[in-house]
């Protein structure tokens, strides 16, 4: 740069001497002096000019030293570069030669092993050392095959050969000592051996051994626990004696599970498949005995048994049932843990094979025998039941009272919830089904006749004045009067009235309260909607208790409606000079409310109501055809009057009611 | 809400094996299932179909037809709109039993109840029951008659759809004109005047 720098400088001085040459002939250019000083300037610049010159040079020839030793570092980084190369690829292959190294260590261990092995199995087997036999074995069992095969390849004879042989003789051994074991309920050792068996490869056969040991003492409890001492007992002795089979069963189920867990998980199935006969059996020896004592073989309907003395047997077979239940979501619950530590095929399969055996098992057609019987009992005890509180209420000679949806619905209650503890859906669904119809069919059709025709007058309504004197009225008053009767009859009319509006609560809160309860024993949506579904009969039995309650309504409506057509011949009456009619204001709904407050006491507030708005649309709409039919002016400017008197009310309050 | 109009009822009763779960399975999900169990007491599927432009959900119950399950699938017999009856077309005991299940329809079963004799498995070389032996026994106790195969899927959407059809049509007929508590609107003139009487007590009594 400074070297350029002063070549520039160079430059601009001579072409400054030249411009000067060619300005000299030029007389408005500077003078003589003036070129004289300019010259010497330039003169004096050389000096420096050289000076900087003179280091240029130098510095270029020190660049040239730098660049040479530049090139003998390059070189010298290539050639470390491909000394590094070299070193790695040799620590590779070391690295490989280390590792056959190992690998044929390995072999020849797994040979000598193998030599060893075979005659240390015989010798463990010799000193009834297992343990150490197994070890053994697991050790050839997990050796590599390439080694076998690397000496076999040599023309060595197959060591395997050997090792095979005494692994089988260790097999017999283990199994003829197992069953030894078992025989002689040799806990401890039964469980030792149990555990060697996986490492012999034989998981499957250990499993057997254990569930076939298991089953055998299971079998024997069993035995004891068939044994009903007292068969005419009323307790629950059949159903504690199938608890008590069920019991050993999970119990052997559960001794199998648990060492096996640890050392051959996911082959419960095979343990349960050994025991469960023993449990079928047991469980079909109870309920043979059970079907005999219990009389359950005959139809409840011929037999003399009372409804009261089916609720032990009813208790007796839910609980029964539930037992059963129990027992195979115990299985259920035990082949899940037993498989939970499995890859997700195995798992399913192993869970699978579980559920294979409990629907295919003769303990499950007996637990649907059982709640064959429950149903069948049932069904009879709640018809019974209820035809009987069905008697007690029918309407006699001065009774005024009735309890009969009270006990009905106690009934269905009790019938329900013993369904729903026996722990079927199914069960408890055909017990929905069987309360909804026999509500539907015997209480509300018993209703719906008692109901048809209600006695003279059961809400009074008190008579119009002028109505009062009418001879028609009066004789029905004293022909009232004179049967006795009558009044009971009200009172008994009304309470049915009162009953049938009830029902409709009851059905839907029983419904209701059935599905909450038998919730927990849904498994999956489709059972619960199936509970669901069954539960919604109950709602038409509501229904028809609506319409038993309708019907009692609209007789009550009709007893009222000469009373009724009194008042609106009144309102209009053409005769009634204005100031009576001031007088009548209030009459009516002082009519109307005596008849609220009576009716108040003998139904319910929103039967009144209804009533009631039945009697204003009656009381309106008879006054219009009234008043349409007298053309009477003078009675409409009059209700007119007197409406604006009393009108302290908003148009929205009507409206609200929905009129 | 769910959006239909009509509910109705169906339940399929008829020995063990004659094919009924097949049939429900080929109506509700469109397969010939292969290698099923037996039903266990009753199971339950909906489906929903048009009829004229209305829906209507058929609530289908499928029950087993084993002996030890008879106490549960007879407490569908009393809510059934329509109950059909399925035998086997090329097994005579499950037709001889027919009689049987009539009885137990009798019993159980509102009287009203619609009912279809089905023959079932049609695409079956081995017929045993001629089809005019069937007809003649529907015709004798009063049900209707249809020969299916649940396979094949022939027939099984007409039985459905038509047991949806007839059941429709009855409902129509029943629907009787609602009952009706109300005043009516308010009309203007005399009529206003004097609900307005009948009205001012009301509503003191509502103010109370
Ligand atoms: N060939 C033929 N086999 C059928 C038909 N329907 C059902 N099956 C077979 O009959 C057997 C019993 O059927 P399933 O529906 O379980 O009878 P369910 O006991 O009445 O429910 C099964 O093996 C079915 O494959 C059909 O239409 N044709
Ligand atoms: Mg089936």
């Amino acid at each position: 740069m400074q070297f350029c720098g002063l070549l520039l400088e160079k430059i601009e001085a001579i072409t400054t001497v030249n411009q000067f040459k060619i300005c000299s002939s030029n007389p408005s250019l500077p003078s003589n002096s003036e070129v004289d000083e300019a010259l010497a300037g330039v003169l004096s610049r050389t000096c420096t000019l050289e000076g900087r010159l003179r280091t240029a040079s130098q510095a270029y020839n020190k660049l040239g030293e730098v660049k040479a030793d530049a090139q003998i570092a390059a070189d010298m980084v290539d050639k470390t570069a491909a000394l590094a190369r070299d070193v790695s690829a040799k620590v590779r292959q070391l690295d490989l030669a280390r590792s056959r190294v190992a690998e044929c260590q390995r072999r020849v261990h797994d040979l000598i092993d193998l030599q060893l092995c075979s005659a240390g199995v015989e010798a463990a087997i010799k000193a009834h050392d297992y343990e150490t036999g197994a070890a053994h074995v697991s050790r050839f069992l997990s050796m590599d095959p390439g080694s076998v095969a690397a000496a076999r390849a040599r023309g060595a004879a197959d060591p395997r050969d050997a090792m095979t042989r005494a692994a089988n003789t260790l097999r017999e051994h283990l199994v003829h000592k197992f069953e030894e074991a078992a025989r002689k309920e040799d806990e401890a050792s039964v469980e030792r051996l149990f555990k060697l068996f996986p490492q012999i490869g034989r998981a499957e056969e250990g499993v057997d051994l254990l569930a076939k040991y298991l089953a055998k003492q299971a079998e024997a409890t069993i035995r004891r626990a068939c044994v009903v001492a007292e068969p005419h007992s009323e307790a629950a002795v059949f159903a504690d004696a199938l608890t008590r089979v069920v019991e050993a069963g999970g119990a052997a189920v559960e001794k199998a599970r648990v060492p096996a867990a640890v050392v051959a998980p996911g082959l419960l199935h095979r343990a349960i498949k050994a025991i469960q006969p023993a449990v079928c059996l047991g469980a079909g020896c109870v309920y043979k005995d059970m079907v005999i004592s219990r009389r359950l073989d005959l139809d409840p309907r011929r037999s003399s048994r009372s409804p009261l003395s089916a609720e032990p047997i009813l208790a007796e077979l839910a609980l029964a049932h539930s037992r059963v239940r129990l027992y195979f979501g115990f299985l259920r619950r035990k082949a899940e843990a037993d498989a939970s530590t499995l890859p997700e095929a195995a798992k399913k399969a192993s869970i699978e094979a579980v559920e294979k055996i409990i629907t295919g098992c003769e303990l499950m057609r007996t637990g649907q025998d059982i709640l064959a019987h429950y149903l069948e009992v049932e069904r009879y005890f709640l018809e019974e039941s209820v035809n009987k509180a069905l008697k007690l209420s029918t309407p006699q000679t001065g009774t005024t009272t009735s309890s009969l949806v009270d006990d009905v619905f106690f009934i269905a209650r009790k019938v329900i919830r013993r369904s729903i503890s026996s722990g079927s859906v199914d069960g408890a669904c055909a017990v929905l089904n069987e309360v909804a119809s026999v509500v539907e069919r015997s209480v509300c059709a018993a209703l719906r006749r008692w109901l048809r025709a209600p006695p003279p007058d059961p809400l009074p309504l008190p008579p119009p004045r002028a109505a009062q004197l009418t001879v028609l009225d009066a004789a029905g008053e004293l022909a009232n009067r004179l049967n006795r009767d009558v009044d009971a009859q009200r009172q008994l009319f009304l309470a049915h009235m009162n009953e049938a509006e009830a029902g409709g609560e009851w059905s839907e809160r029983l419904a209701a309260e059935a599905c909450a309860e038998a919730e927990p024993l849904c498994r999956g949506a489709s059972e619960r909607a199936k509970l669901h579904s069954c539960a919604s009969g109950l709602g038409a039995a509501a229904a028809a208790f609506r319409a038993a309650h309708d019907l009692a309504l609209a007789g009550v409506k009709a007893a009222l409606k000469p009373r009724v057509h009194a008042w609106a011949e009144v309102i209009v009456d053409p005769d009634v000079g204005p100031d009576e009619m001031d007088d009548d204001a209030d009459a009516l709904p002082l009519a109307l409310e005596q008849f609220c407050e009576g009716a108040r006491a003998q139904v319910s507030a929103r039967t009144v109501d209804a009533l009631l708005l039945g009697v204003l649309a009656d009381v309106a709409s008879r006054a219009e055809s009234r008043i349409l039919h007298h053309h009477y002016d003078r009675v409409r400017h009059g209700l007119l009057a007197r409406l604006v008197g009393i009108t302290d009310f908003k148009i929205e309050d009507i409206k609200r009611l929905k009129l | 809400m769910e959006d239909y109009k009509f509910l109705f009822k169906v339940v399929l009763v008829g020995n063990a094996g004659v094919g009924k779960t097949c049939l429900v399975r080929r109506f509700t999900q469109g397969l010939f299932p292969p290698g099923q169990g037996a039903t266990i007491g009753v199971d339950f599927m909906i489906k929903t179909v048009e009829v004229d432009g209305e829906k209507v959900k058929l609530q289908i119950w499928d029950t087993a037809g084993q002996e030890r399950f008879r106490s549960i699938t007879q407490s569908y017999y009393r809510s059934a709109h329509a109950l059909i009856l399925v035998y086997d077309i090329s097994c005579q005991p499950t037709f001889d039993c027919l009689p049987d299940w009539l009885r137990e329809i009798e019993e159980y079963a509102n009287n009203k109840v619609l009912r279809i004799l089905v023959g079932n498995k049609t695409d079956r070389e081995d017929r045993e029951i001629p089809r005019h032996i069937g007809e003649d026994f529907a015709q004798r106790h009063g049900m209707y008659f249809l020969e299916t195969s649940a396979k094949e899927a022939e027939n099984v959407e007409r039985l459905f759809m038509e047991i949806a059809v007839e059941l429709m049509e009855q409902a129509k007929c029943k629907e009787l004109p609602k009952y009706d508590g109300n005043l009516g609107p308010i009309n203007g003139g005399v009529s206003c005047r004097i609900r307005f009487f009948v009205y001012i007590f009301l509503i003191r009594k509502l103010l109370q």
